[in-house]
């Protein structure tokens, strides 16, 4: 069921890779978070437990509501232009991230055969790292990369699933928390970027060199 | 026995197509609030087109002659490999993968040079399209087939459908993956939608009908037949998946036959109506997402066996 | 308890305390008030007088020891002379955003102290990440372009700069595959006991995410551009904090990883990795001082310098390694004079370009001496603390056999110095043609009071050379397996 979950994981990997529509990086965020909310609540339906039910809930509350809804809202308020404006073309773009599935997905390969690990969300979850990392370099829109940021940690998140460790709830809380104040926070500088550049793009942001 | 069946399955398939076209178009015709044409129009198109003359051009060399011809006996050599239900197709030997995707290339070949042959530069522009969007949708073909092939180990169409065990839930998650891809080779090899717009007549956006645009009588009808054929082809192929071959009964093959081709032709309509053509240079990396999905199941099972 | 009240819970209680009182100077007297607390708590803890029980997930070590020591320091003045700061004229716009300013200071500690003290890595990161988002609206404190680019880099930087950092985090997991390690949690101590056990290749990508990662927060080159940015267009005080401060949290995490590695075969690895890591920040200093001219952006290349200074220091180890500790702790005091002095400049010239500061010496006096000892102080002349560090550092890089190093080193600071020597005199004595040298007044306020005595405290360490420190430093340099002759 984990590599069910991991392989839909990749293919919303696949649209973000070409969809040029920013409500379409939203939806995909919220798609991701929908899975890694069904894969955390696998375990508990086995041996159930009242505690063991708050992570699921509290994933699925910051990464399915709150943080899209938010992106949302601020796509709204600011009248945000809703192409994403690549800096190079989407085949390309989609090519590189073709390319660097099948290079993490060969070497995860090698990799599980000398250490223990779950090959397809390890792969993954390490290609949505790199995805996350692309969309960051290769987009101009600054709320396009807060969207590459949260694909990254999405990435890290199924990664950690993938490698089996498990920290301690109080902790996943803390970092599901600090992801959130992230986005909060990148939201509201994103809001005084409006009002003081008029422009969300990289390129607007340029004032500090040597 | 086998022979009668597979005689019977390309029978099934050259009569319904037109029946499965009349359905998307009503379909799609309810959905943006028409009445539209009735659900047989296309047998009555291809029967007025029947009745008509055929004129080919001046310049035109017997390419433009033969060509038609060839494209309809290739589709029907295609359809006669393709399992329908349960049975066995006409033509099944290992390896007829292959043959099934270079028998479909063969036709749209022949297309090309037959558009080109008429000598206008209208005709020339939609074959270099149809040539260039060929390349892309080639790859689709053999990354989400293949990626089955390789997972069953068969390399014969009607095999590789057997192989199918739908109880197994990784497995059907494949066959969801594959079928998008499926599906969107389908929209792309029959000019549907998102690539095509099989309706205007508008020389900036065509890409297939421009082929066929000074063609006319016989030949104009069996370009039409092949191509509803076609899109039956790629129906068929699609529905295939979902056959559960564990227990083989005819009520649930013809049940899973009917309900799967009215759920694909919804869907066909449904997917017109919503989304809009896509612009021409967005086309590629629509075709190369379909790759990639049948690159992603090739990459899971190839390396996690 | 009490002690794990006085050091986290009471600065969060303050936060929300800051949250509902609006009153600044109300503010100013209880975060000045809970700094005290906080110093006194860990000067007794430090000194060893008292012992506290911590909650799960944290623990003192002697390195948390040391490193809190020099947060609560430099948070202490720090706090000591933001009244003066707030009380100088800034827009309209910065007007409104003061009341946060207490608030997310004390939250700042918080977090910090937590960092310090945690002892597993999932706590470690959590803690981290909060220092992070408690900064960045600090740095937006100006309300101007400038602040508002910078605090975005820095926000982007080191969010993904520290979720790389994670996914170190969970290749140590992975490295604890098959040994007794195996399915247990995090802690420090539980990986450094048994580290011989380790899958070094594991072990080694670990090191490599987690170094990366946390380099965008130390400073070190080739990740130091948003922490550049972010230090140069920050308030002073909050510069200060940075330097002194923030940058030692991201450096302790760093510290575990390689104390973790240091018994393993991985050490000369990880060891490569530093030094390369530490010279790269030298040169990037060395480069960079040719061509800046904005004063606070040279003192952000000259914390990049240190910070590559000190971790060449832990690198190299042996004597080195406590010159590297002792360096930490007269970089984060002299760093403090320094940027509350550019402050002062800053204030009165309204500017941060070099060539529009002239004649300091004459305009600012007080300021003017105050800057040119600090700027002796950071660039290691004797009596002043950094020259007894660099040379430990030296000493230790000169015992590892690779001359050539040595003189790469030598090199970079030398330019360095002469760089920066150049900047500061023609801020300080350069002057307008026909302008008059008459000596202006300047108020004596608590900013000078305050670097006087830090100044005095930097020397007093470095002649004196407490026991108290000494004996901690080689604690520390014991954990890391470090035994001097």
């Amino acid at each position: 069921m984990e590599n069910v979950l991991s392989i839909l994981f990749s293919l919303s990997l696949f649209y973000v890779s070409v969809t040029s529509r920013v409500k379409g990086y939203v939806a995909v965020l919220r798609f991701q978070g929908l899975i890694l909310s069904v894969l955390v609540l696998l375990p508990f339906l086995k041996n159930f437990s009242i505690f063991g039910i708050i992570l699921p809930i509290t994933l699925l509350l910051v990464k399915v509501i709150l943080i899209p809804s938010y992106i949302n809202k601020i796509i709204l308020d600011l009248d945000i232009k809703r192409v994403i404006e690549p800096t190079i073309q989407q085949i390309v773009f989609l090519l590189l991230v073709i390319a660097t599935m099948i290079v993490i997905f060969i070497s995860s390969s090698v990799i599980a055969q000398s250490t223990e690990l779950n090959v397809i969300p390890f792969a993954s979850g390490f290609s949505a790292i790199a995805i996350g990392i692309y969309i960051i370099i290769f987009r101009k829109k600054l709320i396009v990369h807060v969207c590459g940021f949260l694909v990254l940690e999405n990435g890290i998140f199924l990664f950690g699933t993938a490698v089996a460790s498990e920290l301690p709830m109080m902790i996943e809380l803390g970092v599901l928390l600090d992801v959130f104040v992230v986005v909060f926070l990148m939201g509201i500088a994103l809001n005084k970027i409006r009002s003081t550049f008029e422009g969300f793009e990289v390129t607007d942001l340029g004032r500090l060199k040597d | 026995m086998d022979i009668l069946q597979g005689i019977i399955s390309v029978l099934i398939i050259l009569g319904f197509a037109p029946l499965f076209i009349g359905l998307v178009n009503k379909q799609k015709a309810k959905l943006t609030g028409r009445i539209g044409a009735p659900i047989l129009q296309p047998y009555y198109e291809l029967q007025r087109l029947f009745k008509k003359e055929t004129i080919n051009a001046n310049t035109s060399s017997f390419i433009s002659r033969f060509s038609p011809l060839l494209n309809f006996v290739s589709l029907i050599t295609a359809a006669a490999m393709l399992p329908v239900g349960f049975w066995k197709p006409l033509i099944s030997f290992n390896g007829d993968i292959i043959l099934f995707a270079y028998i479909l290339g063969l036709s749209r070949f022949f297309q090309i040079l037959a558009a080109m042959d008429i000598g206008s530069s209208f005709e020339g522009m939609g074959a270099a399209r149809e040539a260039t969007f060929a390349l892309f949708a080639e790859p689709i073909f053999f990354f989400t087939i293949g990626s089955i092939s390789f997972i069953s180990g068969y390399t014969s169409l009607f095999d590789i459908y057997h192989s199918i065990q739908l109880d197994n839930i990784s497995y059907e998650v494949f066959i969801v993956i594959c079928s998008i891809s499926v599906f969107m080779l389908a929209v792309t090899e029959c000019s549907r939608m998102p690539v095509d717009d099989p309706n205007t007549h508008l020389e900036l956006t065509m890409i297939h009908e421009v082929m066929i645009l000074d063609n006319s009588g016989l030949d104009l009808f069996l370009y039409q037949y092949s191509s509803y054929i076609k899109l039956f082809i790629y129906t068929i192929l699609e529905i295939s998946f979902f056959y559960p071959f564990s227990q083989q009964s005819y009520l649930v093959g013809i049940l899973i036959f009917v309900f799967g081709s009215l759920v694909l032709s919804l869907a066909l309509a449904v997917v017109e109506t919503i989304t809009s053509r896509y612009k021409m240079k967005n086309i590629p990396q629509y075709l190369l997402f379909a790759t990639a999905i049948g690159i992603l199941n090739l990459l899971i099972y190839t390396f996690t066996k | 308890m009490l002690g794990f009240s006085v050091l986290i819970l009471l600065p969060l209680l303050t936060a929300l305390f800051c949250y509902l009182i609006k009153n600044l100077r109300v503010q100013y007297s209880i975060s000045v008030f809970v700094g005290f607390l906080h110093l006194t708590l860990t000067f007794i803890v430090f000194l060893g007088l008292y012992h506290i029980q911590l909650p799960t997930f944290f623990s003192f070590d002697s390195l948390s020891k040391l490193f809190l020591l020099i947060l609560s320091n430099v948070y202490f003045w720090v706090v000591l002379v933001s009244n003066t700061y707030l009380k100088r004229h800034v827009t309209s716009k910065a007007q409104e955003g003061k009341k946060y300013y207490f608030l997310l200071l004390n939250f700042y500690l918080a977090s910090n102290s937590a960092a310090m003290l945690s002892d597993h890595f999932g706590m470690y990161w959590v803690t981290v990440e909060m220092t992070t988002l408690s900064v960045a609206p600090l740095i937006y404190y100006y309300r101007n372009e400038e602040a508002l680019e910078a605090m975005w880099k820095y926000l982007f930087v080191v969010s993904v700069g520290i979720a790389f950092a994670f996914i170190g985090i969970l290749f140590l997991t992975l490295s604890a595959n098959g040994t007794s390690l195996q399915g247990k949690q995090l802690f420090f101590w539980e990986f450094i006991r048994s580290a011989k056990e380790l899958n070094p290749i594991w072990l080694k990508a670990s090191f490599i995410f987690i170094f990366v990662g946390l380099s965008t927060k130390i400073g070190i080159a080739p990740m130091h551009s948003g922490d550049i940015d972010a230090t140069s267009n920050a308030p002073s005080p909050i510069a200060a904090l940075m330097s002194g401060s923030l940058r030692l949290t991201a450096l302790i995490g760093v510290m575990r990883i390689f104390e973790i590695i240091i018994p393993t075969s991985s050490y000369e690895f990880a060891r490569t990795i530093l030094i390369i890591g530490g010279l790269l920040s030298l040169f990037t200093a060395f480069v960079f001082m040719f061509k800046v001219n904005n004063y606070k952006r040279m003192l952000a290349y000259s914390s990049v310098e240190h910070l590559g200074l000190i971790t060449l220091g832990i690198a190299t180890g042996g004597i080195a390694f406590v010159g590297a500790m002792y360096h930490a702790i007269y970089n984060a005091i002299t760093k403090i004079v320094l940027f509350l002095s550019a402050g002062n400049i800053h204030s009165k010239f309204k500017t941060r370009e070099v060539e529009k500061v002239k004649n300091v010496m004459n305009i600012l006096p007080k300021t003017g001496w105050l800057f040119l000892l600090a700027f002796l102080a950071i660039s290691g002349i004797p009596p002043f603390g950094i020259f007894f560090s660099e040379i430990k550092i030296f000493e230790g890089i000169f015992f590892l056999d690779n001359p050539l190093l040595l003189a790469f080193v030598m090199i970079f600071l030398l330019f360095i110095f002469i760089n920066m020597g150049k900047i500061f005199f023609m801020m300080l004595y350069k002057k307008e043609e026909n302008e008059t040298t008459t000596t202006q007044f300047e108020g004596f306020d608590i900013i000078h009071l305050v670097s006087i005595l830090l100044l005095i405290i930097l020397v007093a360490i470095a002649v004196s050379s407490p026991d108290v420190i000494y004996q901690n430093i080689l604690n520390v340099a014991k954990d890391f397996g470090i035994t001097l002759k």
